[in-house]
């Protein structure tokens, strides 16, 4: 950086917080979303001990016999045919971290990239192209576009997060998009222009750090996005093959509600709704934390 | 006349688009698609025999001819036969009308009592009741669509809880079997529609509320109910269209697979669900190009109500 740093007056460097650090102190007031990113780092624990296999390793093993109640073996009985939910839903939790964070990260970062560089160079030919395609994605129903893909990848077992990284971020790169349309008019754009920086410099260097505010309450909306998705893909047999997940255990119970036998369909319900909750608090939270114009 | 111009504009405008969604789909599902040559087939087929299905089933021939015959389907709106045996544009006119009067009362309902609950959020706004609605909503926006289905049926239709409706299936004969299974689907279309619809209802009509010329209007002394029909609403329905238009593809073909397909009604729905699973290529080609045309519709059908809800919108 060649810039030169100015000495600030002094009264404007007592209220100069940064745009961060005044969003991280407010969101540390809003005691909603702190007990919300509270239960969020739980779950990531649970998923975390899930992986590194502390717990919830034998998801798949028959311990039990058929639709044991709930006892201090199986704290939340067994399924239909005697494994135990409690490590089936724990072990799920893991999947959805898996699913929501490799599609959020992935979403967020193509979407970022391709509405920064869209809305830079808005009414050229490529932003009409990259508009084209968020129409074309968009005006795809999303169960076909994720069956096509399992096809296309011929079932391999990221079919559908790649389908869902596919479609998730256009919602963001619209966003992104006239964000930067608005920032690439603004005088620090000019002037990065008029000492000879590279446009892809001005792009992502310059612009692109403007728009953490909506990159970041877009990532949180795309992880339950798809872990919503995940759900309602694996029951209809279009999402997770191999492995455990809330959908696949929710398809599972669907045989067994009719029957009067609820516990898998609670745990895997219970246990997602509190996860997409805390997030859909996190979420509001960031957004509150980040807007501007709320004074905190 | 202006208006019918421009509305013929903005659907050439549209091709691009359908062209689009045509190629990337089947690409992805006719052409990368599975191979069906061997479902259709006996056992132990001779040579002469797999040659014969795979030119039947247009595999010999290059990708751009096989693309071209699928726009020819989709302009002479004749898709072939699915695997059925029947023909798609058959399957359709039965299934179609079937999703619509599945979808509809959900769709409305859930957008009239979205929007009654923001107004009445918006206008206490601070108030225990604008905290009860927005929690609710926050609940709904939180609840997978498939467990607000299951509950439902749970809490509605068994035998555990108040069996007040059939568990599954359709039946529209009579008026009053319709409507005993519409109202478990509808119910969960509401529910899960409200969460997000009232939190979007609620932003647009408090922003709107805090204008300077909502105040002037109410300086002026002029009826409340007035001001907000009047100063208010009418002001919010531009952001309001776009959100019922685009609404309208999503649901009917995101909400109609699942509600139809959990409940086992044979709308479009169910349909494409089937063709899904089963690989039914004419089926899925004929769902892909009608859900392209309707969003094309759609925008332009939204853009000629922005007109009509705003005279200063000009259609260029």
């Amino acid at each position: 950086m060649n810039a030169v740093t100015l000495p600030l007056p002094a009264a404007n460097r007592a209220s100069g917080e940064s745009l961060w650090r005044k969003a991280a102190r407010k969101f540390g007031r809003d005691r909603l979303g702190m007990l919300a990113l509270g239960i969020v780092l739980a779950y990531f624990i649970v998923a975390l001990g899930a992986w590194l296999g502390w717990w919830a390793g034998g998801w798949a093993d028959l311990t039990g016999t058929k639709w044991e109640p709930v006892s201090s073996g199986h704290w939340f009985g067994t399924n239909i045919i005697g494994q135990d939910i409690f490590d089936r839903a724990i072990f799920s939790t893991a999947t959805a971290f898996e699913v929501g964070l490799s599609v959020a990260l992935a979403a967020t970062l193509i979407g970022t990239v391709v509405g920064a560089y869209a809305g830079f160079f808005v009414g050229s030919w490529s932003d009409e192209f990259l508009l084209w395609c968020m129409g074309v994605l968009d005006a795809i129903p999303f169960y076909l576009f994720v069956a096509a893909v399992a096809y296309a990848l011929t079932d391999n077992p990221w079919a559908m997060q790649v389908a869902m990284i596919a479609t998730f971020w256009v919602g963001t790169a619209r966003l992104i998009r006239g964000e930067v349309i608005k920032l690439r008019g603004m005088e620090y754009v000019e002037a990065a222009h008029s000492i000879g920086v590279p446009e892809l410099a001005i792009i992502f260097r310059h612009i692109v750090p403007n728009t953490g505010h909506i990159v970041l309450v877009q990532a949180s909306i795309t992880f339950v996005s798809a872990i919503k998705a995940e759900v309602i893909l694996s029951f209809l047999g279009l999402g997770i093959k191999d492995g455990m997940s809330w959908g696949l255990m929710i398809d599972e119970s669907t045989k067994e509600v009719l029957a009067g036998f609820y516990n898998n369909f609670l745990a895997a319900s219970l246990l997602m709704f509190g996860l997409v909750m805390a997030f859909n608090a996190v979420a509001d939270a960031l957004q509150d934390a980040l807007d501007p114009r709320k004074v905190g | 006349m202006e208006i019918l111009q421009y509305s013929l504009r903005k659907l050439l405008a549209g091709l691009p688009l359908i062209f689009g969604v045509t190629l990337v789909s089947f690409a992805l599902m006719v052409y990368f698609g599975p191979d069906m040559t061997y479902q259709l087939l006996g056992k132990n087929p001779t040579p002469d025999q797999i040659l014969e299905v795979r030119h039947q089933l247009g595999y010999d021939q290059p990708f751009l001819q096989r693309y071209l015959g699928f726009l020819r389907e989709i302009v002479t709106f004749d898709f072939g036969v699915a695997s059925t045996g029947e023909p798609v544009t058959t399957l359709l006119a039965k299934t179609i009308p079937v999703s619509l009067i599945l979808i509809l009362p959900g769709f409305i309902l859930g957008h009239v009592v979205g929007l009654l609950l923001a107004l009445a959020a918006a206008y206490w706004r601070g108030t225990w009741l604008d905290k009860l609605i927005m929690a609710v909503a926050v609940i709904g926006m939180s609840v997978s669509f498939l467990i607000v289905i299951i509950g439902f049926q749970i809490v509605l239709s068994s035998s555990d809880g108040l069996d007040l409706f059939p568990v599954r299936g359709w039946n529209a004969s009579s008026l009053g079997s319709y409507l005993s299974y519409v109202t478990v689907p509808t119910l969960a279309t509401m529910f899960v529609a409200l969460g997000y619809d009232t939190r979007f209802y609620r932003s647009v009509i408090v922003e709107e509320m805090t204008r300077d010329h909502v105040r002037t209007a109410r300086a002026f002394g002029l009826p409340e109910s007035r001001i907000l029909l009047r100063n208010i609403l009418k002001n919010c329905l531009i952001p309001f269209i776009t959100r019922i238009m685009f609404s309208i593809p999503q649901v009917a073909i995101g909400g109609a697979l699942l509600i139809e397909s959990y409940f086992g009604i044979p709308g479009i729905g169910k349909a494409t669900y089937e063709a899904i699973v089963t690989g039914d290529q004419p089926v899925l080609k004929a769902v892909v190009s009608l859900t392209a045309i309707l969003f094309v519709l759609v925008v332009v059908l939204n853009d000629i109500l922005y007109r009509v809800v705003d005279p200063r919108v000009t259609l260029k």
